[in-house]
């Protein structure tokens, strides 16, 4: 017993080190990539984009179930877009509320027959209705099949152009991220298949027509600490991952894909539970099984604003159900783990889901439970025991810090004194009390898989209305 | 009593958990010194720079004209550069003579000096921001710096000189890269290759001919379809050349650039490109036809419902509806045809333009057609399905098409 509390204690020393180790080198990578992208950026105005007759038309597909609260404030904010050439599809899923209606009557919309080829799976189509107020909006109403996937799929169908970019029904674009989110997409239009911008958090921010009026950091601490969290897995992770060609996620809410490729990989798995990390992890796995030279990016600066969970109980299950998503695309693939074939996504980036992400609720818990053990049994000294914790805190706030400096340097969206002091000092809390609650929910989700418990539960949601002065 | 430090020293392997807790507490506090530090900084820095660029705005016009001497400005690079930036801004709104006013101010002032001595000297992001910044100008002195440009071996200092060159938009920048891809091959992606050569051969498209003869195949694909978005009226019948040319990209171009010249000698060939093997060069021959809103298109354009391509379907679809005569004869067409989703492709097109409601009162009060004929059309309009099992519309009045 003595034995195996001692070796544990030194495995959860090194697992931590190692952890936390990784994210450091990524902050000094995602701070080098940023700085990079921003000089980039300099030599390319986006106007210059936007006035382009070579900028490809994007189809972007709105899934929106039961989101009659903000269902008009989301598809004005995505008509009113700069690019040149858009096509904007809502897929009403079956929705039981009021969302089919409030559309027809916000866009005037009018049953038509336009082309609708199943190319992928989903279930069956009831009409597709075309806006009198803007021809570009096309909204395929669908029966319900209890999953974004399914949606996502319907929509794709009727998808006419070269590109997809997928967008929820509960988030808001910034006028420019189209135009933003392609610049990798028309300096190398062969190798570059998808890419994927930013998703910040909503929650507090003032909304007026669709569009971002001022950016303000939420109300509630479990909020604020939401934002830290995103800033440190989009600008630091993501940003890192990226640049290695290692990026296994695009977030469902803000993301442009090669149609013809969603298409070959046969869209998204209906039954899929993080469909968005399904679908790049099949990206992945079809393009190098091909040996295609290919490139899957991430640009930090085309934002998307998105409305994250405000109560313990949603944000619990939020997060269960994003660790059923890892486990539920990490299992099926993996035999790629370690095959050479798979280069540095089945090397490096999937050993490194696997180890930090998805057993990561299981040996920190479990870690943390031999040491206090340990300490009770005289193994380990109480202040070596406090010292260690202590260290792992501090490391770990360091790199909140980063995160938070990064988005400093760059694109410095809060200007707010005050919001900047909160954010900081919410990174003092992240890693303590809130990290070991995440870790009991994630430990929740896998448990639930493993019962074969794969039911979505809703999330308590203000709607976009609620977001600001709308 | 033992001092702190022997304390520390005693602490044994403890005594490096201790280190890396307060090494990671004073990075914590420096991080957190600096954000403060930056953010007062910054506040500052942009209060003044703004307050400065007002005072240079409110002096603008005798600034471009010269009244106020350069050597007021220049000598303070803060100044220059904000002087630099608002008249590369001003190139981009400004009308043909303004622009004349701005390059002359910039050559007066040994901006564009400085522009192409950055573009030749700098080095790395520096250097394509110089690029660029010569590209805006459009003072054709700087072509010489970015030629050199094109020719480095960084490759983000060749698309920077690239995208410079397109700025020019002057012919003489497009001899620079069609010279440079003609030595070096396609060593850049195509797509900003592609936008800077429409940028600067917009104003004279005849320049691509003679490299699209002598190219290599992937440059000839890119010169193809360069061809096919600056064609003019001015390129006349040397597009025709092209039009049975072996590569695709050429055949789609001269698709493309077909649509400007005269129907009469147009239609032909675009029919002929119209029943192409591949899927593009029919989808721009069917436009092109659209484009041309001839009467005679009608037959090849129905032709074109029937592709077995659903883009090439569509787009014959909407070039039908969006000739907008003789409707209730061309639907009759479709009708006739019994193809389902040809028949598809041009009631969304007639929906999607909002003309069903005028088609259906068309069908109404045609005479010629017996109630049989105007209820199955009507009917097919109503549920958009071929009337497969119901008697072909024989009675159908083909005076259209006989005209054709």
């Amino acid at each position: 017993m003595i034995h195996f509390l001692e070796v544990s204690n030194q495995v959860l020393f090194f697992y931590y080190l190692l952890s936390n180790l990784a994210y450091l080198m990524m902050l000094i990578i995602a701070l080098k990539t940023s700085a990079a992208h921003l000089r980039h950026l300099e030599s390319i105005p986006l106007h210059w984009i936007k006035g382009s007759p070579l900028a490809p038309p994007i189809t972007v597909l709105v899934p929106a179930r039961n989101e009659e609260k903000s269902i008009t404030t989301a598809v004005r904010n995505v008509l009113d877009l700069d690019y040149p050439q858009l096509e904007v599809i809502v897929i009403n899923d079956g929705s039981s509320d009021g969302t089919l209606q409030v559309m027809q009557q916000e866009f005037r919309l009018r049953l038509v027959r336009a082309v609708y080829v199943q190319q992928v799976t989903s279930a069956p189509v009831r009409g597709l209705y075309r806006s009198d107020v803007d021809a570009r909006l096309l909204v395929v109403d669908k029966e319900p099949a209890g999953s974004k996937a399914d949606a996502v799929n319907a929509g794709l169908n009727a998808a006419t152009s070269p590109y997809v970019c997928i967008v929820d029904a509960d988030s808001v674009l910034e006028r420019d991220a189209l135009l933003r989110i392609m610049v990798p997409v028309l300096a190398d239009p062969k190798r570059v298949v998808s890419v994927g911008g930013i998703v910040r958090v909503l929650n507090g921010s003032e909304i007026e027509g669709g569009r971002m009026r001022r950016v303000r950091l939420p109300r509630k601490s479990i909020e604020v600490i939401q934002v830290v969290e995103y800033l440190r897995a989009f600008l630091i992770g993501r940003e890192a991952w990226a640049r290695g060609n290692m990026l296994t996620i695009i977030s469902g809410a803000f993301g442009v894909f090669r149609t013809d490729l969603v298409l070959a990989v046969g869209g998204y798995r209906s039954r899929a539970i993080g469909e968005d990390f399904d679908l790049v992890t099949r990206l992945h796995r079809y393009l190098l099984d091909r040996g295609a030279d290919y490139c899957i990016e991430f640009v930090p600066d085309p934002v998307c604003w998105t409305e994250v969970p405000s109560d313990l109980r949603s944000l619990g299950r939020q997060r269960a159900r994003w660790q059923k998503g890892l486990l539920d695309v990490l299992w099926p693939n993996k035999d790629m783990l370690f095959r050479p074939r798979y280069g540095r996504i089945g090397c490096l980036a999937l050993p490194y889901l696997w180890l930090f992400e998805l057993l990561a609720p299981v040996i920190e818990l479990g870690g943390v439970a031999t040491i206090i053990l340990a300490a009770c049994f005289g193994i380990l000294s109480g202040a070596f025991c406090l010292q260690f914790l202590l260290f792992g805190y501090a490391f770990a706030t360091v790199i909140s810090i980063g995160s938070v400096l990064q988005e400093e340097l760059t694109y410095k969206r809060y200007n707010d004194w005050q919001d900047v002091a909160r954010l900081l000092s919410y990174c003092f809390l992240e890693h303590f009390p809130y990290r070991q609650l995440h870790m009991i929910w994630r430990l929740q989700g896998v448990w639930q898989y493993l019962r074969g418990d794969l039911v979505w539960r809703p999330m308590k949601r203000q709607g976009l209305q609620s977001a600001g002065t709308d | 009593m033992a001092s702190a430090f022997e304390t520390f020293r005693r602490l044994g392997p403890a005594a490096f958990v201790v280190k890396a807790i307060i090494s990671v507490i004073v990075a914590d506090v420096l991080l957190l010194g600096f954000i403060m530090l930056r953010r007062t900084y910054r506040k500052r820095y942009f209060a003044k720079r703004d307050a400065r660029l007002f005072e240079i705005r409110e002096r603008w016009d005798a600034l471009v004209s010269g009244e106020i001497p350069y050597a007021t400005w220049r000598a303070k690079p803060s100044d220059r550069q904000l002087v630099e930036t608002m008249v590369l801004d001003a190139f981009e709104v400004a009308g043909p003579e303004e622009s004349a006013r701005l390059l002359k101010f910039m050559r007066a002032s040994g901006l564009v000096e400085k522009c192409i001595s950055d573009a030749r000297n700098h080095q790395g992001w520096r250097r394509h921001r110089a690029l660029v910044a010569l590209g805006r100008t459009r003072a054709p002195e700087g072509i010489p710096a970015l030629a050199e440009g094109l020719r480095d071996r960084n490759p983000e200092t060749r698309l920077a000189a690239l995208r410079g060159l397109g700025q020019m938009a002057c012919p003489e920048a497009a001899v620079e890269i069609l010279n440079w891809i003609g030595e070096a091959g396609l060593v850049v992606p195509a797509l900003p290759l592609q936008s800077a050569l429409i940028q600067t051969c917009a104003e004279r498209p005849q320049v691509l001919l003679p490299y699209l003869q002598h190219a290599g195949v992937s440059v000839r694909e890119v010169l193809g379809r360069v061809l096919g978005e600056v064609a003019t009226p001015s390129l006349g019948t040397e597009v025709l050349q092209f039009a049975e040319d072996s590569l695709p990209e050429l055949r789609a171009a001269a698709a493309r650039a077909l649509s400007y010249v005269e129907p009469g000698l147009a239609v032909n060939v675009l029919s002929a490109l119209a029943r192409d093997p591949v899927w593009f060069v029919r989808l721009r021959a069917i436009v092109s036809l659209g484009k041309l809103g001839d009467r005679a298109t009608i037959p090849f354009l129905l032709n074109g419902l029937t592709d077995s391509n659903r883009l090439v379907r569509l787009r014959a679809g909407e070039a039908l509806a969006d000739l907008r005569i003789e409707m209730v004869s061309i639907f009759e067409e479709v009708v006739a045809m019994r193809d389902r989703y040809g028949l598809h492709a041009y009631l969304t097109a007639v929906e999607n333009a909002g003309l069903q409601a005028k088609l259906e009162a068309e069908i109404k009060a045609i005479g010629r057609a017996s109630n049989q004929v105007k209820e199955i059309l009507l009917e097919v309009l109503r549920t958009g399905k071929a009337p497969l099992d119901q008697p072909r519309p024989e009675e159908k009045v083909s005076t259209a098409a006989a005209s054709r």
